[in-house]
């Protein structure tokens, strides 16, 4: 007996037979291989039965001897299915647009939610974000990861401490921290200003408290400069001293820079790639063959797909492929020694505060050995040389004491 | 004479041997699943078929089949299995 479900397959016709010598005639089929089954009487003289949609054209020869008259009553079975859903593929057509739609609709940006920022930030933040291309209709796949959009956000907003970037389901929450300003000015206790380090004096600019140097004096590290003590011998008063003190201050450094040198660069070739993962294999999608780059690096990034909720097993692979050259750069000795100059002067900015200026320069040594440009440069600078340093509460007796010893306090 | 010497020398193998009877000597096997399937295997056609009763043709006679309600759920040259409430099963010999 065979399995009938391969018939269902194959597709199945019931067939009414009417006439006399029926059993003749279903003697005829079985002999002649058609498998029939199902047969059922109705009345004496019909008789209904199935068979292979096949062996349809077998009966054709043996209902020409009998006196038998052969309908079809039923069709079933898969062409025939087939057919009826070539009939219906609306509906088809319709189910499967319907879940393309619903995963496209998943994958897009519904809402952008930003909290913790005020109105005129909201909008920096609003406007920062259309310039990425992160907006509501955008599709998820064409944008950046989360990090490199809080990253992106950080740096270009200035009014920004810190902003927190979460996509939940198709929303994008930022969750931002701005700077708070002004800033409350710190409450100071009573100090002293002293040298930071040794310097000649250019400028004496005192807020509050008693300037103790003068213009062109020589400091040396931790002298005072301005006194937090000021008032007449008996009437001394107590301030926390202020004020800015600019100094002349040297300065020396030493560079190394070779003639020769190579780098890794982009070159602004690249290449992307998209494929979809499912289960581990990769399907490409767009972007197809080897980028014939020698030397690249390949940056990978993945995105799930959702369906409404859920992620499914699926996910969108982005493959950005950069082509990188070396480049040989060769200075010939006059450059080398400029950019071993400029190399200093960016090296000893590291070291300065913001609002230092170089007022000079000097070349101390300059050779050129083993293919390498040994520089020291001295550098004259003029930046703001006082530091603060608390006065110590201190007894009458003790203030006293020490200020019959020595007029002019010295610290330290 | 030739046909019964063969005969007679089949149901002697078949006796010596222990071999299935149907096998040897073309007889039906018929099994029944309680009063609902009958399965005939080694008839040699349908003779008559209707809603009570299915004649078949076998070896040396017919085989009757009784009952309500037959369905020939699938039928083979050699094999039919008939669906039912089977009442008798009777043979006929020639």
């Amino acid at each position: 007996m065979k399995n009938q479900w391969i018939h269902t397959f194959s597709g199945t016709v019931k067939v009414k037979l009417t006439g006399k010598g029926i059993e003749r005639f279903l003697n005829q089929l079985t002999r002649s291989g058609v498998s029939i089954w199902n047969v059922k009487k109705h009345g004496s003289e019909a008789v209904t039965f199935y068979v292979n949609l096949q062996d349809v054209k077998k009966l054709r020869i043996p209902a020409r001897d009998s006196n038998c008259k052969i309908r079809f009553l039923e069709r079933a079975g898969g062409p025939f299915f087939l057919r009826k859903l070539w009939t219906n593929s609306g509906f088809l057509a319709g189910a499967f647009l319907f879940f393309a739609l619903m995963m496209l609709l998943s994958n897009m940006v519904w809402g952008i939610e930003i909290k913790g920022a005020s109105p005129a930030t909201e909008h920096q933040i609003r406007k920062e974000l259309d310039r990425m291309g992160i907006g509501v209709g955008k599709l998820q796949f064409s944008i950046d990861s989360v990090e490199s959009i809080q990253k992106e956000l950080t740096d270009k907003v200035g009014a920004l401490t810190w902003i927190g970037v979460e996509l939940k389901g198709t929303t994008y929450h930022f969750q931002a921290v701005e700077k708070s300003e002004p800033e409350k000015a710190e409450v100071i206790g009573p100090r002293n200003l002293v040298a930071k380090r040794k310097a000649a004096i250019v400028k004496i600019f005192v807020e509050k408290g008693e300037p103790v140097v003068e213009v062109n004096d020589y400091v040396m590290p931790g002298q005072l400069l301005v006194s937090g003590l000021y008032g007449k011998e008996d009437d001394l008063k107590v301030v926390a001293a202020e004020g800015e003190i600019l100094g002349e201050t040297w300065y020396s450094t030493k560079v190394e820079l070779p003639l020769k040198s190579t780098f890794q660069v982009y070159n602004g070739n690249e290449k992307k790639k998209y494929s979809l993962m499912i289960a581990g294999k990769a399907l490409p999608v767009w972007g197809f063959g080897k980028p014939d780059f020698s030397e690249y690096e390949l940056e990978v990034t993945e995105q799930p797909v959702r369906f409404f909720n859920w992620e499914l097993p699926v996910k969108v692979e982005k493959k950005t492929i950069r082509e990188r050259e070396q480049v040989t750069r060769i200075y010939s000795r006059k450059e080398a020694i400029e950019s071993a100059k400029e190399l200093a002067r960016k090296d000893i900015k590291n070291y300065l505060p913001e609002n230092a200026i170089i007022k000079g320069e000097k070349i101390l040594h300059q050779s050129i050995e083993n293919d390498k440009v040994k520089l020291t440069t001295h550098f004259t600078i003029i930046e703001d040389i006082a530091e603060g340093q608390p006065i110590i509460k201190e007894t009458e007796n003790d203030r006293r004491l020490k200020n019959d010893g020595n007029t002019t306090s010295e610290p330290n | 004479m030739a046909k019964k010497w063969g005969q007679y020398v089949r149901k002697w193998m078949t006796q010596k041997m222990d071999l299935p009877q149907d096998v040897m000597m073309d007889l039906p096997r018929i099994t029944m699943i309680g009063h609902v399937h009958i399965y005939i295997e080694n008839h040699r056609g349908l003779l008559a078929f209707s809603d009570g009763e299915v004649r078949l043709m076998i070896k040396g006679g017919q085989l009757l089949v009784k009952g309500k309600a037959f369905v020939i759920k699938t039928i083979l040259p050699e094999e039919i299995l008939l669906e039912g409430k089977i009442d008798q099963v009777i043979y006929i010999n020639e």
